[in-house]
């Protein structure tokens, strides 16, 4: 009886910690997603995003985002804002080539979704939220968010001047399972 | 006064065309060279539209600075027609193309010239009409 009990706690156990470790659906980045910005200045979008996505809806411990974009392809829609934001004054693109994200916790809202992580923009790295809905279909999903960042906690340009210091940023990340 | 207005109209006629046919035909080139010609947004019909459009306006301007400046026209008129021209480039340089199409720097480099193309069309094709405007 006693040999039972301990088996079957081992049992339980085991499988507890299976179940909380489990890894969490994993997903791939379509090519179709929109990394866009706007200010009351200037507006325009990241062509380039890249990272891993895992996430599941009945398991946000295990879910995660590493993802990354490249400060290169910033398309403003015009040839000296582009050179502008990648200059030193702006993003800096030579020294700081990425934005990078990495998350720490994804909590269910109201609403959706909302992950803190760390948010690292022009070699300043700051606790950061995102709220976020994801909608399922199929095979596929989409993450969308929609979120504003103060640019002068990353010193990012001057603060002041033409281009207002809080930037929208809008993300539409359209994914399929891994 | 009639005969002028009539001779300007098909001076500008002549120029826009010209200009635009010079226009769509840097445009292949440009193609050709760099490989992007923006031909969503410098359609062969919105570029002849815009030189037949400047060489209307130069048109109306000319007229209206004849009737003040008399025998000093010409001279006055080819100056601002040049400066202006020079002063159009801020518009390809600022202008906004739409967030999908790829390497908006090669813009200017496409847009910038053909704004100095009525004014040579209208430099080339002027003399034809002597004294008569």
């Amino acid at each position: 009886m006693k040999k039972l009990i301990i088996f079957s706690s081992t049992l339980l156990l085991t499988a507890a910690v299976f179940a909380f470790a489990v890894a969490a659906q994993a997903w791939n980045i379509n090519g179709k997603y929109n990394i866009s910005f706007s200010t009351n200045a200037a507006s325009g979008i990241f062509k380039t995003f890249k990272g891993t996505i895992a996430f599941d809806e009945k398991n946000l411990a295990a879910s995660n985002f590493n993802v990354s974009v490249d400060v290169a392809s910033i398309n403003t829609g015009n040839a000296l804002q582009n050179k502008h934001a990648k200059s030193d004054e702006w993003f800096d693109a030579t020294k700081y080539p990425e934005i990078k994200y990495a998350s720490k916790k994804i909590v269910k809202t109201a609403t959706g979704y909302q992950v803190t992580g760390d948010l690292e923009i022009h070699g300043v790295k700051k606790e950061f939220s995102i709220p976020f809905s994801f909608k399922q279909a199929g095979n596929g999903a989409t993450f969308n968010g929609t979120f504003k960042v103060n640019r002068n906690d990353f010193h990012i340009g001057k603060p002041g001047g033409d281009v207002d210091d809080v930037i929208t940023v809008t993300v539409a990340v359209p994914v399929v399972k891994a | 006064m009639l005969k002028k207005l009539l001779l300007l109209a098909v001076l500008a006629v002549l120029v826009g065309v010209l200009s635009g046919i010079a226009g769509v035909v840097y445009q292949k080139v440009y193609i050709e060279t760099v490989g992007e010609g923006f031909v969503n947004i410098a359609s062969v019909k919105n570029i002849i539209g815009a030189c037949l459009l400047g060489a209307f306006v130069a048109a109306i301007g000319y007229f209206l600075l004849s009737l003040v400046l008399k025998g000093k026209t010409e001279m006055v008129f080819n100056m601002l027609f040049v400066i202006l021209s020079f002063a159009s480039i801020l518009g390809p340089i600022g202008f906004k193309l739409p967030l999908e199409q790829e390497m908006p720097e090669l813009f200017p480099g496409l847009a910038v010239p053909m704004h100095f193309f009525p004014a040579l069309g209208w430099f080339a094709l002027r003399p034809f009409f002597g004294k008569s405007i």
